[in-house]
Formats: C-alpha cells, structure tokens, sequence
C-alpha cells in the first residue's frame, strides 16, 4: 500500500513539474502572477517526490519484499544502514536518488532566488522541464516501485559481500550530489542565453552553487577512490577506469569553470567561454549517466539493463544539450567580450590554465571514446590504459601549477611583472629549484615526472607560504580560500609524485614457515586459518613482518579470503599496516598447487596524503562561503 | 569563420550523439546476449523431481534451458513469461542451480512447474562448464549446439529481440 502511495506520489511530482515548464513558457506575456506560479508548482512538485522518496526508504527498512527492487537487492538480517543504501546499489533506486537529488538543488535554487529576478521563472521552468524528463525515464524504463505478484518473497536476496560497505555506501550519494549540482549553471545560463539580455550578472548567480556542487564531487570521487584501494582490494587511488574517467571530465571542467567564472566576474572577460563551460559541465554528467547506464561500457560499476534505457537517455541528452548549445551559437556574436585579456595580467593566466583544462578533459574524452569508436569501427576490443593519460596529464600539471604560481600576486586587468623583479615569484623559484635538486639526488630518481612533480608542487607550497606569511606581517589582504584549495593541490601532487616514484609492488609465493625480504621489512608466513562463518568460509593468512630498519619491531598482518556461499562469490581482504610515510599493503591470491601461496606485498607511499589533500582543496573551496559573506 | 565556430558547436555534439544512436541500434547490442555458438558439455547429472540421470547425449533435439534456483529472485520475475513459453508449446529444460532439493521442489509445486524437465546440477558443475554467472541463465540449443546465451531475465522485449530472430534463422519449433 505505501508502495503504490510512493509511486502515485512519484507521478503526481511528474505532472507538477510539467505544468511549472508549461507555465514558464507563458511568462513572456510579463504576468507577474504566472511566475510566482511557476515557482510554487515546482515547490509542490518538489514536495511530493521528496515525500515518495522517504516513503521508499521507508519501505526499505521495512524490507516491504513485494517490491520487486527491494526484494533484489536487499535482505532482512541486513543492518538499517545498509537496507537504506541498497536502493541507491542498482539502476532503479539510484536514479531514483539521482533525481531527488536534481530536485533538492532545484529546488533549494527555487527558494534563495530572489522573485524580482528576470531569470527565476525561465531558469525553474528549465529545471521542471529536466526534471519531468528524468522522471518519464524512471517511470517508464527503469521503475523502482514494480511490484512481484502475488507472493512477496520471505527473505529477499543474498547481499552482495562487497557492496556492504561504509564507503561504498556513502560515496554514490555526494557523487551525484557533485554531479547534478552542476544542473543550476547551465539551467540558469541557458535561461539567460535564451532571454538574451546581455545585462544580467549571471556570474554572480552561479558560482556559489557550482562551488557547493564541485565540494561535493570533489568529496565523492575521493571517497570512491578510497573505497576501491581498502575494500576491492585494488591496491591503488586511481585506475583509469572508463567509469572513473566519466567522473573525473566533469570534474575538471567544473574546477575550470569555478575558476572562469571568478575571472568573469572580475574582469567581464571570458564570457562566452564560461558559459560553455556550464553548459559542458552538465553535459558531462549526462554523457557519465548515459555511459553508465546504457551498458555501453563494461565495468565494475555499471548496471546491466537493457537498451531502451539507453537510447532515452540519448535523446533526452540530446534534447538539452542541442537546445542550450544552438542558443549559444546563437548568441555567440554579443556574447564574445570587447573587453580583452591583457599580457601578463591574473586573468591571462587563468585562461591559459584553463586552455590546460581543456586539453585534459579533452584527452580523458578521447581515451574513453576510443575504445568504442574502435570496436565500431574494426570489430576490435582494444583498452586504453595508465600510460596514455600518465604522459598527457603529468607534463599538463606541472605546466598548469606554473602558470597558477605567476597568477598568485598578478593583478586583474593588469600586466605583472614576472621572474626576477618580482621577488616572492623568484625566491619560490629557487627555494624549490634547491630542495628538488636535494631530492632527486636523495632518492636517486631522475625521472622527468618526478622532477617535474616536485618541482612544481614545491613551487606552488612555497609561493603561497611565502604569500601567507608575507601577508600576516603586512596586514595585507589575501584570499585565504585560494591559498588552502592550492596548497591542497600542491600537496596533492607531491603525494601523488612520491607515491609514484617510491611505491613497491613484489608478487611472491610462499609457503608457511618460509621468510621473504623485501626493502626493508621480512615477511614470515605463519599459518593459515580456516573460518566459518555464517554467510561464507574464509582463509586467513597470518603474517609476521619484522622491522628492519627500527629495532627489528614485529608486527602482524592477516590477509584474508573469503568465499560466500550463495552466489559463490570470492572477495580479498587485504591487509593494511599504516605507517607515517606509506601503507604496507598485503593481499592473497590464489593457492598453487604445490602448497604455495601467491602473496601481493606493496609499500603505497604517501598515499594517505592524496586523500588528505583532497580534503584541503575541499576546505578551501568552503573557505570561499564565508569570505563571501563576510564581505556582506 | 565565426559561423564556422558557431555551426561546429552544434554540429559535433550532433555526430556524436548519432554514432551512440547508431551504437545502440546496432542489431545485436543486448549486453547480457552472447551468440557465440558451442556444443553441450559432457555431463552426467541426476533430475530433480524423478530417480532418473541424464547425460549429454540425451539432449540433441530442440530446447530452451534456463538456469534457476529457489533463492533467486529474478527467477521469480521471469517466471511468468516462462510459464507463456510453455504455454506457447516451447520445450524448456530447467537446470536447477546450486539449490536444495527440497527448497526447489517446494518453489515449483508453489509457482507451478515451466519447465518439461529438470536437471538438479546441487554444485553448479553444469553450468559452469556452459559458463553461467548466476540465475537466471537461458540458453538456446539445436542438436546439442548452443546457439544463444543470455544472462539475466527473459521478458518480452529480450524474447524477440535476442531468441526470435535466431529462432527463425535456424527454422526452430516448427
């Protein structure tokens, strides 16, 4: 009975949010009335898939197994937890979550959107008519509220051993929070181009909300990265995956467009090219969606369906995609600024990296395309691996961090002087020129990335350390959000350099009582433990490690694997000792048959810091919020 | 040029939605759907319901084999198409999965029996050496030739688009 109340509900929002679009075309007539209608429509349509939404979690900690999602991809005996975040495991439920989503954004936009805006009634109109659309998606080719006739089964389906997991529950939610929080740039700047008023401050609208929603890809990407180094066993931050890719385009053209949009509302340059990109960085969440969940790639993550989805996700990306671009070609001749980018000014700096950020999002798009392209064309599988995005990204970054260290001081509208007149500049220069060349000889590395790499992330540390400290002494102003999202970065490259540099991967066999020295640590296998436990047997591995280097102190790791009975699924519990400087990393593998063990042994250094640093650029993107109101 | 610029951003994204389109049009694009044809491993296994073994030699005729279990919901879902097919007068062989004999008799006698027959493959020997995943599995075979495998549920769209046409290609259940 709740279920069919959540589905009616569900359709009820659908219809709501049809007739707010419906009457967002008839605002040209400047009825005052009609655009407070439009808004509240769209708050009742809101309501009521906010209201269905909570019934089916609702529905879910019930375990109501007459529904057929529910009864698929849940259990009874599962903790509250994880019966809440098995609707957003499979297809239906979690675009079910997309979407409620889509309207938490819309509509927190609806509510802090001043009424006397000229934009609010085409922009929410937009947003309705985004949302009538993926509503008609969910109903009728993904519906998560079909029931099973007549009998509801009893216990509902055996639980996926990986998927329970903090993570992996938690990390989906702040991804597609990240990704549809984009949705408000490009509906509120196709409203603009569509109205084709030249006078509005569009600038000033958005970039609090792309900020909020870049925060919040930022912290689901990092998540998910965490989620496959310690549960799936995978032993790295960063895999390239097709998946992880279609992630990481909106990403870096949402971090460009924060930026752009800055240089936009200081200097009114860049225009154009801001508003091309919110209209990419949504698209870009849309091309994620729709490679995801047309199973056009195999992976991990996607969801196995069927193609209709596929194609109606197509056409109604088409449809936004095309509307919103043919009004920017439109009206592009008004929109390209008289006011130029000057030589050597904070914005010509800007643009350059954001030329960068171009070219990566456009050398990701390729490595996922090609493959596809490949096989459509030849018939052929072929992958596109690390080393393809390692050379095109490495010496991208480091030109990006340069050009980011000249900006750091430059003035709006204004050349700067460069190099050795400016002395915070040079001294950054040289103090990281010198510890770099301390180090590479240190470690003996040579490698250009890893020159490179450091090079770079000690010259973005320094400079703003030199710029924080400067400015404490002076009582100077500085952008203090700026400075922690950088050095965020910088620490983010330095983390990911020595981790590349210095990490350590050995494949060895091994049998119980036999010793194996790697670097500096000696690793003795113990024994084996058999476990039986409810849902699956497991072998564990007893190591002891010794210590070399200080005071031969032991320690000891389990690496483990399990077998769960009903789907007979095998999954690798790897086994972590952190330490300062970097995870001693253990998986099993498979046993052979002469009594031998394959054992994976990694030294993942520094790689804690990514994470860290991730976090920082994060803080830093906070930081904008309550400079921004602080200055009101 | 700028016309050039202004008809290239609305023309690329077109061409690349067109190649998706053609992508996913393309006649065989099921994911779950593998044509590759193989012959009927060598098996020996015990049916479910009766004192009987059956061996791969006993299945060089026409058929449909679908791979279930009583723990398996979606089995549950497709069971309704299933109980059409039979009604329509198709010959489908059950391959009971990795299952408790008493649990799948039990589902049967509840939900009414599809199948004509029924192989009780308790490890999932079978139906790794067929390369099944999970349950549901449903395999089209002629002569003890495999000619279709689909992983996941068969529902009318999948029944016509991916078993249909190979059906009529091979003059099937005439």
């Amino acid at each position: 009975m709740i279920g069919e109340i959540s589905h009616f509900f569900t359709i009820i929002a659908s219809c709501l949010f049809l007739l707010s679009f419906i009457f967002s075309t008839r605002t040209y007539q400047s009825n005052h009335n009609i655009e407070i209608l439009v808004s509240r429509v769209f708050s009742y349509g809101f309501y009521f898939i906010l209201i269905s939404f909570l019934l089916y979690v609702w529905l879910a900690i019930q375990s109501d197994f007459s529904i057929k999602y529910i009864a698929q991809h849940s259990n009874k005996e599962l903790p509250v937890f994880y019966k809440i975040s098995s609707i957003w495991s499979a297809h239906e439920g979690s675009m079910f979550l997309w979407i409620l989503f889509l309207a938490l954004w819309s509509q927190l936009f609806n509510i802090n959107l001043s009424k006397k805006n000229i934009l609010k009634a085409p922009a929410i109109g937009l947003l309705a008519f985004i949302l009538f659309g993926f509503l008609m998606f969910l109903l009728f080719t993904s519906n998560p509220f079909e029931v099973i006739l007549p009998i509801a089964p009893i216990n509902g389906a055996d639980i996926n051993p990986v998927l329970q997991d903090p993570a992996l529950a938690i990390h989906p939610p702040f991804l597609y929070l990240g990704y549809v929080g984009f949705v408000i740039a490009f509906a509120y700047n196709t409203a603009f181009l569509i109205k084709g008023d030249m006078d509005i401050n569009w600038e000033r609208v958005v970039r609090p909300w792309s900020l909020a929603a870049w925060i919040l890809l930022t912290i689901g990407i990092s998540l998910g990265s965490w989620w496959a180094y310690y549960e799936l066993g995978w032993g790295g931050y960063w895999f390239w995956d097709p998946v992880e890719n279609v992630a990481l385009m909106p990403w870096l053209a949402g971090t460009a467009l924060i930026h752009s949009l800055y240089v936009s509302s200081r200097t009114k340059a860049l225009k154009s090219w801001t508003i091309l990109l919110s209209i990419s960085v949504f698209s870009l969440s849309l091309f994620g969606a729709f490679i995801v969940r047309s199973g056009i790639i195999d992976s991990i993550h996607s969801f196995a369906n069927d193609p209709q989805r596929g194609l109606y996700l197509l056409g109604f990306s088409a449809i936004l995609i095309t509307i919103s671009l043919a009004f920017y070609a439109y009206r592009l001749p008004v929109l390209i600024s008289t006011n130029l980018v000057v030589s050597k000014s904070k914005e010509a700096f800007l643009s350059i990296n954001n030329i960068i950020f171009a070219t990566l999002i456009f050398a990701v798009f390729l490595g996922v395309m090609y493959p596809l392209i490949f096989d459509f064309m030849y018939g052929e599988r072929i992958s596109v691996g690390p080393p393809y995005y390692n050379t095109i990204f490495a010496p991208l970054t480091f030109l990006a961090s340069i050009f980011l260290v000249f900006s750091v001081g430059s003035l709006w509208k204004r050349s700067s002087q460069l190099f050795f007149i400016n002395s915070a500049l040079s001294a950054s220069i040289l103090l990281s020129t010198l510890i770099t060349l301390y180090l590479v000889s240190l470690f003996n590395d040579f490698n250009w990335w890893f020159v490179g790499g450091l090079f770079s992330s000690f010259l973005i540390l320094f400079r703003y350390l030199i710029l924080i400290i400067y400015s404490f002494y002076e009582g100077n102003y500085f952008n203090k959000a700026s400075a922690i999202a950088h050095i965020g970065l910088g620490l983010l490259i330095l983390a990911t350099t020595f981790n590349a540099s210095l990490s350590y991967e050995k494949v060895i066999n091994i049998k119980p009582g036999e010793t194996y020295t790697a670097e500096a640590y000696e690793f003795t296998l113990i024994n084996f433990d058999l476990i039986n436990e409810s849902n699956y047997d497991s072998v564990r591995a007893k190591f002891s490690v010794k210590d070399i280097n200080s005071l031969n102190k032991v320690f000891f790791l389990y690496p483990e694997k399990r077998k769960y009975f009903i789907r007979g699924q095998i999954t690798s519990e790897s086994a972590i000792k952190i330490t300062p400087t970097k995870d001693i990393y253990m998986t099993l593998g498979d046993q052979l048959d002469n009594g031998y063990w394959v054992v994976n042994i990694q030294y993942n250094y520094l790689i804690r810091l990514i994470w860290i640093a991730a976090g920082v650029m994060c803080l830093g993107a906070l930081a904008t919020f309550t400079q921004s109101y602080s200055k009101k | 040029m700028k016309n050039l610029i202004r008809s290239l951003i609305i023309l690329l994204p077109l061409f690349g939605i067109y190649f998706f389109f053609n992508i996913l049009t393309e006649e065989k694009f099921y994911p779950g759907a593998d044509f590759r044809s193989f012959e009927v491993p060598n098996f020996e296994l015990s049916a479910l319901d009766i004192d009987v073994k059956y061996t791969s030699e006993d299945f060089d005729n026409e058929f449909l084999m679908n791979v279930w279990a009583s723990w398996c919901i979606t089995c549950r879902v497709e069971h309704g198409f299933l109980m059409k097919l039979n009604n329509d007068g198709y010959n489908i062989v059950g391959l009971n999965y990795k299952d408790n004999k008493s649990d799948a008799l039990g589902w049967l006698k509840k939900y009414t029996n599809p199948y004509s027959l029924n192989i009780h493959d308790p490890k999932g020997s079978l139906a790794l050496d067929m390369g099944v995943t999970g349950a549901p599995e449903t395999f089209l075979v002629k002569d003890g030739i495999v000619l279709v495998h689909y992983s996941g549920e068969v529902n009318k769209v999948i029944w016509d688009n991916v078993f249909v046409p190979i059906i009529k290609e091979n003059k099937m259940f005439q």
